[in-house]
């Protein structure tokens, strides 16, 4: 659940900030896709309609195209711009679509994801590139990787399983991190119309 | 069975049955402009987990159509709509004018417009033919509906075959420590903050005490089976201070 929230706001708020408005998700409107992360064991069911981009768990019936790929490769799809590996069903060509939608959008989806995650990975990174003089590319997997348990720990921890006072906190924490991307989002709009001024 | 009862259950004090109605209406326009904040407050935000949780459950998509019945203020409405896009139709169904004008005010404000209906109804008597809706949904409502065993008859004949109830309700608490704090929150703590916030303490008194007076969960399950649903099974969320009973129509 939580991971289908914070894909559904990146998402969003991306096509929101796209110069072109998301015009490359226009021909997938009333189109259903199902994202299977293979590294985190989650599936995801994409809806796509005229007011955006709604992630859910369940599905009734067969989604149109299906993409497995893994959180690593979609982390670096701003580098690779494909999402390296990945597996189709369906309606193929759908899927490529959806992938190149994707695409135009350049999300950082490391750096998003790890605002919605927190403080954690950060200091988890920071500290690993403080103690061992990693590549730059070294950083980037330990990201994904801290990324992938923190996601795997959350998914595990379903409200339906845990207490009311786990959730008063995950709901903070979400309040928290929407709140934080919100004021970056704000800032760099501030910044982006002071610039062009 | 309560329709054999001159009276019945208006949270703790019995109420002749034809007042009920009249009464629930009360509780429901005195809160109605204040009921979102109330709902936070409430329950911590947790409702919106509760109510994420039956969205996403729900496995809802294009092109479907839905009930949200005692819909209120359209927090599932908002969701569905979403969800089942231009393509599909989502009904905001209540039987009570005030918290349907806030919703649809709300609604149309967030640019949710053209694939929402809203409709004054009463859930035991619905005006929709039979096979009409691909999902049914009744969120912290079906506490309030005087002859529940009629409601769910009446939400199993307007469903598709195929098709899902959902009734996300307050339950039994299964934890037992956490049964007696909810209790001490649900009859101390949580008038005081109807007062405090809608300044209205009997409206909240009455919703502590009708959650108390819900059918716990596998009452609720076997009332959907004897309603005429093929399959019906439960989730506790919270430790079971809330449920989602899903029915099926095959
Ligand atoms: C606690 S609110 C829930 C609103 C909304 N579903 C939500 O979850 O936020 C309960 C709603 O049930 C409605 N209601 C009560 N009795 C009803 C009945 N017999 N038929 C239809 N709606 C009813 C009330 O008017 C009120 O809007």
């Amino acid at each position: 659940m939580m991971l289908n929230k914070a894909l559904e706001f990146i998402l969003n708020e991306a096509i929101r900030l796209d110069e072109g408005h998301g015009a490359a998700f226009k021909p997938l409107e009333d189109k259903v896709f199902t994202l299977t992360l293979n590294d985190l064991g989650t599936t995801s069911h994409l809806l796509f309609t005229a007011y955006g981009v709604s992630v859910q768990s369940d599905l009734q019936g067969d989604a149109d195209a299906t993409i497995e790929t893994s959180l690593v490769a979609l982390l670096a799809l701003p580098q690779t711009s494909e999402l390296k590996g990945a597996v189709f069903h369906g309606d193929e060509p759908l899927a490529e679509q959806f992938v190149d939608a994707l695409n135009s959008l350049e999300i950082d989806w490391e750096e998003h994801l790890s605002h919605y995650t927190g403080d954690l990975i950060a200091f988890k990174v920071g500290h690993a590139a403080r103690s061992v003089m990693q590549t730059k590319q070294g950083i980037k997997q330990q990201a994904g990787d801290t990324l992938k348990e923190y996601l795997q720990f959350e998914i595990n921890a379903l409200p339906t399983k845990s207490q009311v006072q786990r959730f008063n906190q995950q709901v903070v924490q979400i309040h928290q991190s929407v709140d934080a991307l919100e004021n970056r989002i704000d800032t760099l709009l501030k910044s982006a119309t002071t610039a062009s001024h | 069975m309560s329709q054999q009862k001159k009276t019945i259950d208006f949270g703790f004090s019995e109420v002749p049955l034809e007042e009920k109605v009249k009464k629930v209406k009360g509780v429901f326009d005195s809160v109605a402009d204040k009921y979102d904040v109330m709902n936070d407050v409430m329950s911590f935000g947790i409702h919106r987990l509760w109510k994420r949780h039956t969205i996403e459950l729900s496995g809802i998509r294009p092109g479907n159509s839905v009930l949200d019945l005692a819909g209120g203020t359209g927090d599932l409405t908002k969701e569905f709509a979403k969800r089942v896009g231009k393509s599909g139709r989502v009904v905001l169904a209540d039987i009570n004018e005030s918290m349907v004008r806030v919703g649809r005010d709300r609604l149309i404000n967030q640019g949710i417009a053209g694939n929402v209906d809203y409709t004054i109804t009463n859930a035991e008597a619905l005006g929709f033919p039979d096979n009409t809706f691909d999902l049914a949904t009744i969120a912290f409502g079906l506490r309030n509906v005087t002859n529940k065993d009629k409601a769910l008859e009446e939400l199993y004949r307007v469903l598709k075959p195929g098709g899902q109830l959902m009734v996300l309700e307050f339950s039994k608490v299964t934890q037992p420590l956490l049964a007696k704090a909810y209790d001490f929150y649900s009859f101390n703590i949580l008038p005081k903050m109807g007062k405090l916030i809608a300044d209205d303490e009997a409206s909240y008194q009455y919703l502590a005490e009708s959650i108390r007076m819900h059918p716990d969960q596998d009452t609720l399950k076997q009332m959907m089976l004897d309603a005429g649903f093929d399959k019906a099974e439960y989730l506790n969320m919270s430790e079971g201070i809330v449920a989602l009973h899903r029915g099926w129509k095959y």
